[in-house]
């Protein structure tokens, strides 16, 4: 089952949850909103899409059917809320009077649906959707990958008989041939088939491998897997022939290293198995199991060679490398409780990135438990729960960010309160519509005086001092005029032509002077006229500002109080439902760690009996001579 | 009596065994259940809240955004595009190939959204790809537009001129 989860794992293709659902263009070009929602969808961002299909489903989700349905259901794939999408998924697509998909994107929506489920290790359910898959209906590019998604689930789940002919359904030269026929070479050493038959299929799954992308990883998995069966199987030639297959830089080269040894020891090459234990020993950390299993199988070896005083001592070496490990999973316990074993890791995490397509980020340079971690993280059910966490965690960040933003919306809408305030309060918009009021007056009675004025026939009105005498002279000669008149012997017409000049003249330059005084009034007046219809324009403006002063502060606090609320109590939530996980997680770990100790515990033991058993054996005066020589 | 006892004793057992089974499997389904429930509450505020502050840092009078759609286009990639508003870099936007697979299948993406006073604007683009035999392709698009007292909407449309067998690029705006 070790093994079938590491080719579960290994093959399991990059397929996103929006890849479930069928090609549905935006129906409407201007509806912004739905076409947010399917960028949103289709680029992987799922959070947001599923928000947009919330908004649009409050808007009563006019003209799209089941499409938001589906839609949402796939968001919830992609954010691993696996129970609801099932839900969804299963009420849309499995009733056959639901015509609004046709039987190509439905057989295609099952195939995706068991595919997700198959990478979630749900097999089960997988196996359901992929039995619902119509083969007529695939698109071809898919079909391999469909048998051999068929005959994976039908070998290990359902009916085997039925996996053969998926698997001889499966184009030879497709990349899914060589997994398919991995996975049945498991699937015989499972079945007590006999051995010859699966040597021939491990055979065919290598012969497969140059059609993958990554050939080489591949050969070595099978490789291993091949020389484990053998080895337990008691065929040590063909396992070793396998096992030294495997090269010596993958992730691999440990545990076949230790097989490899094993299975030389088994045909009394004792002296050639030393080596692969050595190299193992050498490269890798005492952290990992092989190597531990190795420094109680060297001494075993040396024992085997009759080299019993090397054993004594390579026993006790082990001895006190085991105290070590011991020591070094006890730490990693107590880092566990005090919050500096998985903590790091969570605290490194992308934010705004969760959901069960996005990858944990594992790399945790220099931290003790980096090793540990990436070997428990082989565990299908760590990584789900661990991921689990680094979701909650992250939608923690997430639910603090948005506090903090809460926190700044309400500062905005106090600042504008203010701001408003502040313009409501300005007495200078209402001062000056008393002093725009009183120019207005003033400027009214003004022109009224100036019209009176220039209407006066003396033109008494506009004159200055000096023309006020010119004036009275010109009255005075008016007068001096009549007065002639009246008198009957005066006859001079002369002298009165003179008068009558005189007057002419004096007439002339006052209107001359009048005129252009007239003039330079009325520009003055049209000037000021100007002046004033600017000011009240300017003063209107204000005032229309004054009276639609922003109010978009207005129910603002009162949201975001609200929000912020509603933002503390599902904080407070997720953090009690943080802490369950996380000690699920911490369970997991911490049963690990113990199960690890055990272990070795149980190889020091063994060790240690050993020693004992040996030192007896070669106990010998010289020897403990030397030793208390040493001691002394 | 001792038999009695010791079956007594064994019923017990398995009895006790059994319910701490049940209830561990209960507490395992309850917590799985609190979490999706978490997650869809989680979401559900988040969506509040980014509603919130769509409404209250770009009120309806002043608000303007630019959306960006692509349709039916098999020989353009689009690489990136770039905003400029009345002479100023606005924002610019480097496309994945999920993104652009995306947008082909219908998406519309929110490019920019931002505050515009009422007058006269000017908008341009510039759209840099690659067509459909890998040579990068740079198009800028332009748009003079008026802005009233109420929200602006544009959209740089990228589609397929059908007669000529090449992609067309606009800015098209929404009424």
């Amino acid at each position: 089952m070790r093994w079938l989860c590491l080719i579960a794992f290994a093959i399991s293709t990059t397929v996103l949850a929006e890849d479930l659902m069928p090609d549905q263009p935006r129906s409407s070009a201007n509806d912004a909103l739905f076409g947010q929602a399917l960028f949103s969808l289709h680029s992987g961002d799922y959070q947001k899409a599923l928000g947009l299909n919330q908004r649009l489903k409050k808007r009563s989700g006019k003209g799209y059917g089941k499409i938001l349905d589906i839609h949402k259901a796939t968001a919830q794939l992609g954010l691993g809320m696996s129970k609801s999408a099932k839900q969804q998924f299963y009420s849309l697509i499995s009733s056959d009077k639901n015509t609004i998909i046709p039987n190509i994107a439905r057989s295609q929506a099952w195939f995706y649906l068991a595919q997700h489920f198959y990478n979630k290790g749900q097999w089960d359910t997988a196996l359901v959707s992929i039995r619902k898959v119509k083969v007529a209906y695939i698109d071809e590019a898919l079909k391999d990958e469909f048998h051999f998604l068929s005959a994976t689930l039908e070998l290990f789940q359902g009916d085997v008989t039925k996996a053969d002919s998926h698997i001889l359904d499966i184009s030879q030269t497709s990349l899914w041939a060589a997994y398919a026929f991995t996975n049945l070479a498991i699937s015989y050493t499972e079945r007590d088939i006999h051995t010859s038959k699966v040597e021939a299929v491990f055979n065919k799954a290598l012969l497969m491998t140059k059609y993958t992308t990554h050939p080489d990883e591949l050969v070595d998995k099978i490789n291993l897997m091949a020389g484990q069966f053998f080895f337990s199987t008691g065929r040590g030639r063909s396992a070793i022939k396998h096992l030294k297959n495997v090269s010596l830089d993958s992730a691999f080269t440990p545990k076949a290293l230790l097989t490899y040894g094993w299975a030389l020891t088994e045909q009394w090459q004792y002296h050639d198995a030393l080596q692969p234990w050595y190299m193992l020993k050498t490269s890798h950390s005492p952290l990992n199991q092989d190597v531990q299993e190795t420094l109680i199988a060297i001494p075993h070896l040396l024992e085997k060679l009759n080299a019993k005083v090397m054993a004594l001592g390579a026993f006790d070496y082990a001895t006190k490398q085991y105290d070590i490990i011991i020591e070094q999973l006890e730490e990693s316990a107590k880092r566990l409780n005090t919050g500096e074993f998985i903590e790091p890791l969570l605290a490194q995490q992308v934010p705004d990135r969760w959901g069960a397509f996005e990858m944990v980020d594992l790399s945790l340079p220099n931290h003790p438990d980096g090793i540990y971690l990436k070997d428990v993280m082989g565990q299908g059910a760590f990584q789900g729960e661990l991921k689990t966490l680094r979701d909650l965690h992250v939608m923690r960040s997430q639910l603090n960010n948005g506090l903090t933003q809460l926190d700044a919306f309400k500062d905005v809408s106090q600042t504008r309160q203010l701001e408003y305030q502040e313009i409501k309060n300005d007495k200078r918009i209402i001062s000056s519509a008393k002093r725009l009021g009183k120019f207005e007056k003033r400027y009214k009675k003004l022109n009224k005086k100036i019209k009176v004025a220039f209407k006066k026939p003396d033109g008494k009105g506009l004159a200055s001092e000096s023309e006020k005498i010119q004036l009275e002279n010109i009255a005075a000669v008016d007068k001096r005029i009549t007065h002639l008149n009246q008198l009957k012997d005066f006859k001079s017409q002369h002298y009165k032509q003179r008068l009558r000049r005189a007057q002419g003249i004096m007439k002339w330059q006052l209107s001359e002077r009048y005129l252009k005084r007239k003039k330079k009034v009325t520009d003055s007046l049209a000037l000021l006229d100007r002046k004033l219809k600017k000011a009240r324009a300017q003063h209107n403006a204000t005032k229309l500002a004054y009276v639609s002063a922003p109010k978009a502060f207005v129910g603002y606090v009162n949201k975001s109080n609200k929000l912020a609320k509603k933002y503390q109590r599902q904080l407070v939530e997720l953090e009690k439902v943080y802490q369950q996980q996380r000690e699920k997680v911490g369970s997991i770990v911490k049963l690990d760690i113990k199960k690890r100790q055990q272990r070795v515990m149980d190889y020091q033991l063994q060790a240690r009996l050993a020693a004992a058993r040996l030192f007896d054996e070669t106990s010998n005066k010289d020897r403990s001579v030397a030793d208390a020589g040493v001691s002394q | 009596m001792k038999a009695t006892r010791s079956f007594v004793t064994i019923v017990l057992c398995m009895v006790s065994l059994f319910i701490s089974n049940s209830v561990m499997a209960a507490n395992q389904a309850g917590l799985d259940a609190s979490i999706e429930e978490l997650k869809a509450e989680v979401v559900e505020l988040n969506q509040e809240l980014f509603e919130l502050e769509e409404q209250l840092l770009y009120p309806a009078t002043t608000s303007f955004a630019v959306y960006v759609s692509m349709e039916s286009v098999d020989d353009f990639q689009v690489s990136s595009i770039k905003l400029n508003l009345d002479e100023q870099d606005v924002t610019s936007y480097l496309y994945s190939q999920q993104q652009v697979k995306a947008l082909r299948r219908g998406g519309i993406q929110k490019l920019y959204s931002g505050n515009l006073k009422p007058g006269l604007h000017k908008l341009i683009a510039e759209i840099q790809g690659k067509d459909a035999d890998g040579r990068v392709l740079k198009r800028s698009v332009l748009a003079e537009f008026g802005k009233a007292r109420s929200s602006k909407y544009l959209e740089v449309k990228i589609s397929h001129n059908d007669k000529q067998n090449r992609p067309d690029f606009a800015i098209v705006e929404w009424k």
